[in-house]
């Protein structure tokens, strides 16, 4: 059997790694954009090839899986999705793992996810509105802020996946500051406006949305179009540096385990986030007609006006979060894509260790995110022996091997350690020991998350879900959740779902 | 002793914050460690650093728009001391300085800070890891004491020695905004999570790369009591531990190790009165509010002038009378140090008609100076260097003056004995 794979992090490198160990011993090729070495050692391990090229241009992805003569694909991260890549190849009859480029809109357009639930009326949503530009953004919060008054604190992103764009989270709770965080969301709209510009295709470029707080999870499932299923919760870490401190990355670092679900959410709230995902599967699948078989996720918090909400949604695994859950998977990987191809997932016994927590800590350069370009092409030395000893694995993420062996930064976050233990600490602890076996030999600096996986940090996230549980169980308890009303001197009651909703049916009835 | 503030960004449009609009809250939360002087810096995408510095109000400094120095990058003082500034280090390496408490380079606590603010500039312009090197600094360089300093590189280098003496705490906020800030009702102000102290020997470097810091060697460090008792503000935490349940446990210490037959309770405002509650609450005495302020917060002990303090007390607290006529009662305050405010609150109670007054203070006689730059003044201006808790009770008209022991106050704070400062109750006070 040959599986081809498409994607270059360390999320693919996991899911390599998963095949490799597979009873059916597939041959494996690979195309990645960037030659990934953990991929390359494994493809040349098990018969296959790596092979670098576009991943987002159908073309490329079907030549070479038709020259190697594949069974199957899988596709690893969203870009190829967004651009048609399972569509391409399903179209030449070669079974792939991976969502299609309409459904994949649930992970490519924040605003049409966030219409979808809407329009359905499924649980775990927020409030947003969308722009046509930064000043009819700004017009809007000024004349609605008192009236409206969650559009004090709010997410701003750009209304679809953007290059580079990052999201900025705005809580304007403090009267005295208020100019300040005003003009900085008006700023914000005004250079979301212009690197939107290229998008013609739409006509929302801004999205903004409620701000919550709580904890956040991933809840990642494998999906044939009829049964959605889950695997266990894992919580990774966007900020920078220490203590949620810092810039956005892709994310630092990430917690499962030792069961289904974190130490810090409930098996109900578990549930309940399953049936939230699956609601936008089925929703996407009656919107596009289609059928989602690939991977899905819910990047998710427990908020005080919904419990379980989506934050966004993932047309596949996350990086780093794949590799919890691919380190605790115990059936075998190929039996699972079969399932997926066939349709028949409802059979399929799909099985996680219940024994171990899983801790994964990405290193990246110093410069990521900021500044790649500071951050790319330092030469890397890995010693792997000590990794072994110290019961850790390493996944390679943004890392080029070069003609001559040398490996070096892609610029982005270069590698993931990765350890299991009975509880999260004594993980984190191994793979804080086997951090010096990673390094870069022109001397500029790495850095991780240290703190992901400590008592402290699991500390504060039960910290986190215990105050917000409080607040959303009471909501529960008094009927009112996903209820948000507000009374506002002069106008009386509002209620800003049902304000949302008539300015979505509004301009089309108009 | 100054409040230090220190506000960093990140990421897109970071040119869009304003860093003295934030500083300037900051420093209104820390203005209870003094408001004598008061500077800012700031640096913006042009890369030059702006100071100013001015006279203690934080509201009449911040009113003058025109001067605030702007940048999306900065950091602040407040200071009890006059004339007491950040310091502006232009060469080697150009650098402002905000420092609270003394290092040992020299006697007086500003030309201390500038020899330090000179070795430092010295250091990140000849070596090539700034932040190793800025750590073998605090290790060198003794004395008890806290920093944050902005470079002209955009660099926000935070740190604490390794005795700890000082308070630092740092916090976030989305993925735009860290700060460092003496305490924590600073950052709290700011709209800025607290996200846990500097520890002890800690240096952390925000650069426009990464945040980066030093691995302190966990020493435990020896934190000064006196921010438990009267300094930091109610709703700080101080080391980890919440400054009103420390002041609430103070009171129930005094109350089981220095009871009196009274009335009612009641505290001296400001800092007193979560004293006064713990005491209440322990001995089952009612708490009265025996005083009302007029005018704003300022703290008399901390105020230059005798002259200014006396007329300041009595304007200050004004009885309640009707809490105290005809009553016996327990009279708690923080702490005292010339013993005129005492001496007036004790004569205010009794002449609007308190029975018996006994006075009982949350912490052990101050017998000596700081020598990290509490405004503790010398020796002969404190009372208690001179009177016994008797003679003392005669002076200000009382009848019992009690102070807590040493020992009473460790356990109120609940540190290990070797982890607190308390020179200032010890070493050598005359008579007891």
């Amino acid at each position: 059997m040959r599986v081809m794979g498409v994607g270059g992090g360390a999320r693919e490198h996991a899911i390599a790694w998963k095949l490799s160990l597979s009873d059916h011993k597939p041959e494996i090729f690979w195309i990645a954009e960037n030659r990934n070495p953990g991929i390359h050692k494994i493809c040349k391990d098990n018969q296959g090839e790596l092979r670098t090229g576009r991943t987002t241009d159908p073309k490329t992805i079907v030549r070479s899986a038709r020259g190697w003569g594949v069974d199957m694909v899988v596709v690893g991260p969203e870009e190829p999705g967004f651009h048609g890549i399972p569509d391409a190849l399903e179209k030449e009859g070669i079974p792939c793992i991976g969502a299609s480029q309409d459904l994949s809109i649930i992970e490519r357009s924040k605003a049409d996810l966030r219409r979808l639930q809407w329009e359905n009326n499924l649980p775990g949503k927020l409030l947003f509105r969308t722009f046509k530009n930064a000043r009819e953004a700004s017009d809007y919060i000024r004349k609605n802020i008192d009236a409206q008054p969650w559009l004090q604190n709010i997410v701003i992103k750009p209304a679809r996946q953007s290059g580079g764009k990052g999201v900025k989270l705005i809580e304007d709770r403090l009267a005295y500051l208020h100019d300040d965080k005003a003009s900085f969301k008006e700023a914000y709209f005004e250079s979301l406006q212009s690197s939107m510009a290229a998008y013609s295709d739409i006509d929302d470029k801004i999205l903004v949305e409620e701000k919550a707080w709580g904890p956040e999870y991933s809840l990642q499932c494998i999906t044939d179009g009829k049964t959605v299923l889950g695997t266990p919760l894992v919580q990774d870490n966007k900020s920078a540096h220490e203590f949620d401190s810092g810039p956005e990355t892709g994310g630092m670092g990430s917690i499962s385990g030792p069961s289904m679900t974190l130490p810090f959410i409930t098996s109900d709230e578990y549930d309940n986030s399953l049936k939230i995902v699956e609601g936008i599967v089925e929703a996407i699948q009656k919107k596009t007609g289609e059928s989602y078989h690939g991977m899905v996720g819910g990047q998710m918090m427990l908020t005080e006006n919904e419990g379980p909400t989506i934050i966004e949604m993932y047309s596949r695994l996350g990086d780093p979060e794949a590799l919890n859950v691919l380190a605790m998977l115990k059936t075998d990987i190929i039996d699972i894509f079969q399932a997926i191809v066939e349709r028949r997932l409802s059979k399929l016994k799909l099985e996680f260790t219940n024994e171990d927590a899983v801790v994964v800590k990405v290193v990246a350069p110093n410069g990521y995110p900021e500044k790649k370009d500071k951050a790319k092409g330092h030469p890397v030395q890995v010693f792997e022996t000590n990794i072994k000893r110290n019961g850790c694995y390493l996944f390679w993420g943004s890392a080029d091997l070069q003609e001559n062996g040398e490996v070096v930064t892609g610029g982005s976050r270069l590698s993931a350690l990765m350890a299991m233990d009975h509880t999260l600490p004594p993980a984190s602890a191994r793979i804080e020991k086997t951090m010096s076996s990673i390094q870069l030999t022109d001397g500029w600096g790495l850095y991780h998350r240290s703190d992901i996986g400590s008592e402290q940090l699991l500390a504060k996230r039960h910290n986190s879900a215990d105050r917000v549980r409080r607040l959303y169980k009471y909501k529960e308890e008094h009927g009112d959740l996903g209820r948000r009303l507000e009374w506002v001197p002069k106008v009386g009651k509002v209620d800003p779902s049902q304000l949302l909703l008539k300015e979505m049916r509004g301009p089309e009835k108009a | 002793m100054p409040g230090l503030v220190g506000f960093y960004t990140f990421g897109e449009g970071r040119e869009n914050w304003d860093a003295s609009h934030f500083i300037h809250y900051g420093l209104s939360a820390l203005q209870g460690r003094g408001q004598e002087s008061i500077s800012l810096a700031a640096i913006g995408p042009e890369g030059t650093l702006h100071t100013l510095g001015g006279k203690g109000d934080v509201e009449e400094f911040f009113s003058n728009k025109t001067s605030v120095p702007k940048g999306f990058l900065g950091i602040g003082q407040t200071s009890s001391y006059t004339n007491d500034h950040l310091v502006h280090v232009k060469a080697p390496y150009e650098l402002v300085l905000a420092l609270d408490g003394k290092t040992d380079l020299h006697e007086n606590r500003g030309e201390a800070s500038k020899l330090f603010a000179r070795q430092l500039s010295q250091l990140l312009h000849s070596e090539k890891e700034p932040l190793k090197a800025t750590s073998m600094l605090i290790n060198k360089i003794g004395g008890g004491y806290s920093f944050v300093a902005l470079t002209h590189k955009q660099e926000l280098i935070s740190g604490r020695n390794p005795l700890g003496v000082k308070p630092l705490e740092t916090g976030s906020v989305g993925f735009d905004i860290a700060a460092v800030a003496s305490e924590t009702c600073a950052l709290d102000v700011m709209g800025v999570d607290h996200t846990g102290p500097v520890e002890t020997g800690e240096v952390i470097m925000f650069t426009p790369e990464d945040i980066r810091g030093n691995a302190p060697a966990g020493e435990a460090g020896n934190f000064c009591s006196y921010e438990y008792v009267y300094l930091a503000r109610l709703d700080s935490k101080v080391n980890t531990l919440p400054v009103a349940r420390v002041r609430n446990s103070i009171g129930r210490e005094l109350a089981k190790a220095h009871s009196a037959k009274a009335d009612v309770v009641v505290g001296v405002p400001e800092t007193a009165l979560p004293i006064a509650n713990g005491y209440s609450q322990e001995s089952g005495l009612p708490q009265e509010f025996g005083f009302v302020r007029t005018g704003e917060n300022v703290r008399a002990a901390l105020e230059p002038a005798q002259k200014e303090r006396l007329v300041g007390v009595q304007l200050k607290l004004n009885p309640v009378k009707s809490a105290v006529e005809g009553k016996d009662v327990v009279l708690v305050d923080d702490s005292v140090v010339r013993g005129n405010t005492l001496r007036n609150t004790v004569l205010n109670l009794k002449r609007n008609g308190a029975h018996q007054v006994h006075v009982r203070i949350g912490s052990p006689a101050l017998v000596s100076p700081c020598p990290y730059g509490v405004e503790i003044p010398p020796r002969d201006e404190l009372i208690s260097s001179y009177l016994n808790e008797k003679e003392l009770a005669s002076h200000v008209g009382a009848d019992s003056v009690s102070f807590m022991t040493v020992e009473e106050l460790q356990h109120a704070i609940g540190l290990p004995r070797q982890n607190l400062c308390m020179r200032c109750f010890e070493n050598g006070g005359v008579t007891r």
